[in-house]
């Protein structure tokens, strides 16, 4: 039964590779300097923006609550952070609508659909920062307590207690989750079409309109941008796995039982 | 006091769906699709993801690590631009406007995430322990251990799939050429009309749908496990 279900899995997976390797077909001969306008510019750098913002915000917020936890084993805080996993990110954005977009308390001081995509960036903190806690909690619960009481036996600082006990056991899950992350922020449509503006629109947003608006016709350039994202991100991948593969190989001879 | 801030900050948003109620519910093709698809590819996604995870945890295999990596690095693919090469590869096939299309490609979403946590379930519970049902008939493994086992996996499985399904509009929009309407889709075009009671209903529907998955599968779970132990007496 498990090899069949590798095989099917197996199938299926190598979709999204079939999908890029037509996007690099596709891409052949394709005039790049057609990318060089300035709405694919402007789009670029709100992108990267929103992007390492949100992503960094929930990595901090997401091992902190964490922490929390493993600590002070508030198991409240761990079934409360579950509830916005039952919300679609699609819903999760027509919710921030509702609250930011006229009417309300927030009204005036952070709005939806302004050029800053505070309300994008909100959106986006509040569903990813339960994603960031079960990805890192993992790796909590399986953390040796000797390493933390050594490092209090020491008398560092609470800040050089976290740096030598706790943060060469994160580096894995939240490089695993930066990266997911940022291939999941950057390049999508659904939440920033709700909560964002017409101008500077981020790649994922300006991607699809550019495909489904005029019969096609600017296909090639949303093609070659999905291209070269994908590639920036594998490269991204890749690199930062390359730089800590020695470190992560360390770590997880050390705690196997 | 702090709990209380971190709670009213985790919980505001859901204010939201209260500040106004929709003025009517109308059952539609759009939520039976929905319905539908969150069913079907929940099945699939705990088959194919305990299944593979169950290879990986077993194999010998040479090949172990090169899979390993290959059903990790769709989760390093930018959704919409593997989908926009999906596109362009599936359209000669015939798969553009139809279930099966949409199917597949929601199925390409959902699946990375089902491996890992039913691999990593796995490896929590211990090969040692999970080996000892390596001499039951499948299906006895499954129902009389692996399942009661693997229970909490299972919903957590049904409950992101199900998440990232009712997440989906370009996916659906564009494989399903316009013509599959789903919840998601639905929300964007009434978004757009400024038709507020329909964006409320399906705002509802998208947040019903996995609670009541969840909780509902919790329920029949748990008649299961009673079974279960009923034969130990």
């Amino acid at each position: 039964m498990s090899r069949s279900s590798l095989w099917l899995s197996l199938f299926v997976l190598a979709l999204p590779f079939t999908g890029v390797a037509f996007l690099i077909h596709e891409t052949v001969g394709f005039d790049w300097s057609e990318l060089n306008d300035a709405a694919w510019r402007a789009s670029l750098t709100v992108t990267l923006y929103v992007t390492i913002v949100s992503t960094v915000i929930s990595l901090v917020i997401g091992t902190w609550l964490a922490r929390s936890v493993y600590r002070r084993r508030s198991t409240w805080l761990a079934s409360l952070l579950r509830w916005p996993m039952f919300v679609p990110h699609v819903a999760a954005a027509y919710l921030f609508y509702v609250l930011f977009s006229g009417g309300f308390p927030f009204y005036g001081l952070v709005e939806a659909n302004e050029r800053h995509h505070l309300v994008v960036i909100l959106t986006y903190v509040w569903k990813e920062v339960p994603f960031v806690f079960l990805m890192v909690i993992g790796t909590y619960a399986q953390l040796n307590r000797g390493y933390v009481d050594m490092a209090k036996t020491l008398q560092l600082t609470p800040f050089e207690q976290f740096k030598v006990a706790e943060w060469p056991f994160l580096v894995k899950p939240l490089l695993d989750s930066f990266w997911v992350l940022v291939a999941f922020i950057s390049f999508a449509y659904e939440v920033p079409a709700l909560l964002g503006v017409t101008f500077p629109e981020l790649l994922g947003v300006l991607a699809y309109e550019r495909l489904t608006t005029g019969l096609f016709l600017n296909a090639y350039e949303s093609y070659a941008v999905a291209l070269i994202w994908t590639l920036f991100i594998f490269i991204g991948v890749i690199g930062s796995y390359a730089v800590t593969a020695k470190r992560r190989r360390r770590i997880e001879r050390g705690v196997r039982r | 006091m702090s709990r209380l801030l971190v709670a009213g900050l985790i919980l505001f948003p859901f204010i939201g769906l209260v500040l106004a109620f929709p003025a009517r519910f109308d059952w539609d093709e759009a939520i039976g699709n929905t319905v539908v698809y969150v069913i079907v590819l929940g099945f699939v996604n705990v088959w194919l993801g305990i299944g593979t995870a169950w290879w990986l945890m077993f194999t010998d295999s040479k090949w172990k690590t090169p899979v390993e990596w290959f059903t990790f690095l769709p989760l390093f693919i930018p959704v919409l631009a593997s989908m926009f090469g999906m596109y362009i590869a599936l359209a000669p096939l015939g798969l553009v406007g139809t279930h099966i299309g949409v199917g597949l490609v929601l199925l390409v979403t959902t699946l990375p995430y089902s491996i890992r946590l039913a691999y990593n379930a796995m490896y929590v519970i211990g090969r040692p322990l999970l080996e000892q049902t390596l001499t039951l008939a499948p299906w006895s493994r499954f129902g009389l251990v692996l399942f009661p086992l693997l229970k909490e996996t299972i919903r957590t499985i049904v409950l992101f799939s199900t998440v990232i399904v009712l997440s989906q509009f370009v996916l659906v929009q564009l494989m399903g050429a316009g013509l599959i309407p789903t919840v998601t889709t639905q929300i964007y075009q009434a978004y757009a009309g400024n038709d507020v009671s329909l964006a409320l209903q399906n705002t509802w529907v998208l947040i019903l749908v996995p609670v009541l998955l969840y909780v509902g599968l919790g329920g029949l779970f748990g008649i299961w496990i009673r079974l279960v132990k009923g034969r130990l007496q």
